[in-house]
């Protein structure tokens, strides 16, 4: 089972993958949190290869397929061929937990393009994309009539844009915040650390952001990892930045 | 003569026709130059007018994270929620004029909330004329991207006081299916690649409902807004690296701070820095340096008795350099008690 996911994965990232399976498998991945991890090592793997620039990846098999590879000589040479199949077959064992022939042969076939360009720079394409049906019962209520849509050049799917319109005021849901809450004391003592004070400025500064840039700034919080060491050599009085908040 | 005649005509033929492919090729060259800006505007519509559910990949930093993000536009109102699938569990709702984090690894609830006479959340960023001057709109050209027809565009920065962006736009939608944050030498510094992406009609409000039970957190959040028009212009930032201008300047309560904290914004159209400033407290170490928050950089430093710290999704050096020209402006001596001006010593 493991390893026809695996094929079915490495297939997906060669883009060889039929679209309805490719559409079946992506499902899975939103709610199956063990395929996603493996798919996320899937997508390191395939950035090491790649040795996309500036996608520094620190996860050691990874590092290892990257070097390996990198050793090679030339695309086309038949020890290149071997070497990498040998080189990807430990990497999938070690990071997806299993190995079998043909996703063997196809991370070969996904690798070999990338030593025969001395793994030059390019467009990682890390995963899968597509356009749900819009009318997917999992995620769309039954909705009211609009008074406004715009309907995009058809889609095999029949992708429709929102409408945009006000609607009635729904109830807002229940967020969890309690009736009473901690406001903050703004007195001396440091109800707030520093690194809180900066999670802050970040959120408040997020508001007057474009979009793409908005969605970085908040990216930074939301994914910041709370063990990670900083990533900045502070001065010794500045603030840690990266234990927010 | 015969012979003559016919070379001539050849060659007239051979010049119209060279001069025809050279306004070919200009008119190309233009049409060209236009559609690429042309695609990020499509797409910047599409990123705030558009109703939207999506799971993405984001790489940074060697790590690699699973998110959601949900994006909701009713009239003027706009919601978001942005959820971490496998990482943190933090999640960032956005509803109405509140964006509420939520933090379950530190037990914390932070609550912002924007003035409501505000911008409108995802206005729009006007792509003008005085961008291309400090950065180089190219691409354009259609690539496939994982079974999708996408438009390539670069956004290049020309110096090195901001970022660049690599976006691939679905040609259909309008909708980035990846974005990559570069600096200048198209060193990738960060990576958003949506693996699934719904555009539907309506989503419900259940879909802002945070995941997990908050109500034991520490809810942090500002009693008050200051309204914007008590905002005092006393700060500013004397100097600015190129192509970077004033947007809008506030006065808002932070958690934390009795006093309203300034808050100015500088753009240069796509990258935004806010330099915010609050009184110190006598007792408080001051906060001094460079730091960061993912992409964004961070400076702080001590000014008259001011703490300053300019945040933005540039390079250090950007916030570095304006935070260091933060300086009171001449009217803060006559209106100094209002709380934002420099202390006097």
């Amino acid at each position: 089972m493991n390893e026809e996911r695996d094929s079915q994965m490495s297939a997906m990232f060669d883009g060889e993958l039929p679209g309805a399976e490719c559409e079946l498998l992506a499902r899975r991945l939103t709610r199956d949190e063990a395929l996603r991890a493996q798919w996320s090592r899937f997508s390191m793997i395939g950035a090491a290869l790649r040795a996309e620039r500036g996608v520094a990846l620190h996860d050691r098999v990874a590092w290892k397929v990257q070097s390996a590879v990198a050793q090679e000589v030339t695309y086309g040479d038949g020890t290149v061929d071997a070497a990498i199949t040998t080189t990807t077959r430990t990497s999938v064992a070690a990071s997806a937990g299993s190995t079998g022939t043909s996703s063997v042969t196809r991370w070969a076939r996904f690798a070999r393009p990338v030593a025969g360009a001395s793994i030059a720079a390019g467009v990682a394409a890390m995963s899968i994309f597509w356009l749900r049906v819009q009318d997917d019962p999992e995620t769309i209520l039954a909705s009211n009539p609009v008074t406004e849509s715009i309907v995009l050049a058809p889609e095999s799917t029949g992708t429709v844009v929102a409408a945009n319109t006000p609607q009635a005021a729904e109830r807002a849901p229940s967020n969890g915040e309690p009736e009473r809450y901690v406001t903050p004391a703004p007195s001396s003592s440091a109800s707030i650390a520093p690194p809180a004070r900066l999670a802050n400025y970040v959120v408040a500064h997020s508001e007057y952001s474009g979009p793409l840039s908005r969605r970085m700034a908040l990216l930074g919080l939301v994914a910041t990892d709370p063990d990670a060491p900083p990533q900045a050599e502070p001065s010794p009085d500045a603030a840690g930045a990266s234990d927010v908040p | 003569m015969f012979l003559d005649s016919s070379h001539a005509v050849h060659t007239r033929r051979a010049h119209v026709a060279r001069i025809a492919a050279f306004s070919l090729l200009i008119g190309a060259g233009v049409a060209f130059g236009a559609e690429p800006k042309e695609w990020l505007e499509r797409m910047n519509r599409a990123l705030t007018t558009r109703n939207y559910v999506g799971v993405f990949t984001h790489v940074h930093g060697g790590r690699v994270e699973t998110l959601r993000i949900i994006h909701r536009v009713r009239g003027r109102d706009v919601s978001e929620r942005l959820q971490s699938l496998d990482g943190s569990g933090r999640e960032f709702i956005r509803e109405g004029n509140e964006l509420i984090c939520y933090f379950p690894d530190k037990r914390t609830v932070l609550v912002e909330r924007r003035a409501p006479d505000g911008p409108l959340l995802g206005a729009l960023p006007a792509i003008d004329e005085g961008d291309s001057l400090v950065y180089e709109i190219r691409g354009g050209e259609r690539q496939r991207l994982l079974g999708r027809d996408t438009r390539v565009v670069a956004l290049h920065p020309r110096d090195q006081y901001r970022y660049g962006y690599r976006l691939w736009i679905d040609e259909k939608t309008s909708m980035p299916l990846k974005t990559q944050l570069c600096d200048q030498s198209g060193e990738v510094i960060e990576q958003i690649v949506f693996s699934t992406i719904d555009l539907p009609e309506r989503i419900p409000d259940s879909m802002f409902k945070p995941q997990m039970d908050a109500s034991n957190y520490r809810w942090l959040r500002a009693e008050r807004r200051v309204a914007s028009n008590t905002a005092p212009a006393l700060w500013e930032a004397m100097r600015l690296p190129p192509g970077f201008r004033m947007a809008t300047r506030s006065a808002q309560a932070m958690p934390g701070s009795s006093e309203p904290v300034a808050h100015l914004v500088y753009t240069d159209g796509i990258a935004s820095v806010s330099v915010f400033v609050e009184p110190r407290k006598p007792d408080s170490k001051p906060t001094e340096g460079p730091s960061r928050v993912g992409s964004s950089s961070a400076f702080s430093t001590v000014v008259d008795g001011h703490q300053i710290t300019a945040v933005g999704e540039v390079p250090p050096t950007t916030v570095e350099l304006i935070a260091k020209q933060v300086k009171a402006s001449k009217a803060a001596a006559a209106t100094e008690g209002l709380g934002l001006a420099p202390r006097r010593k």
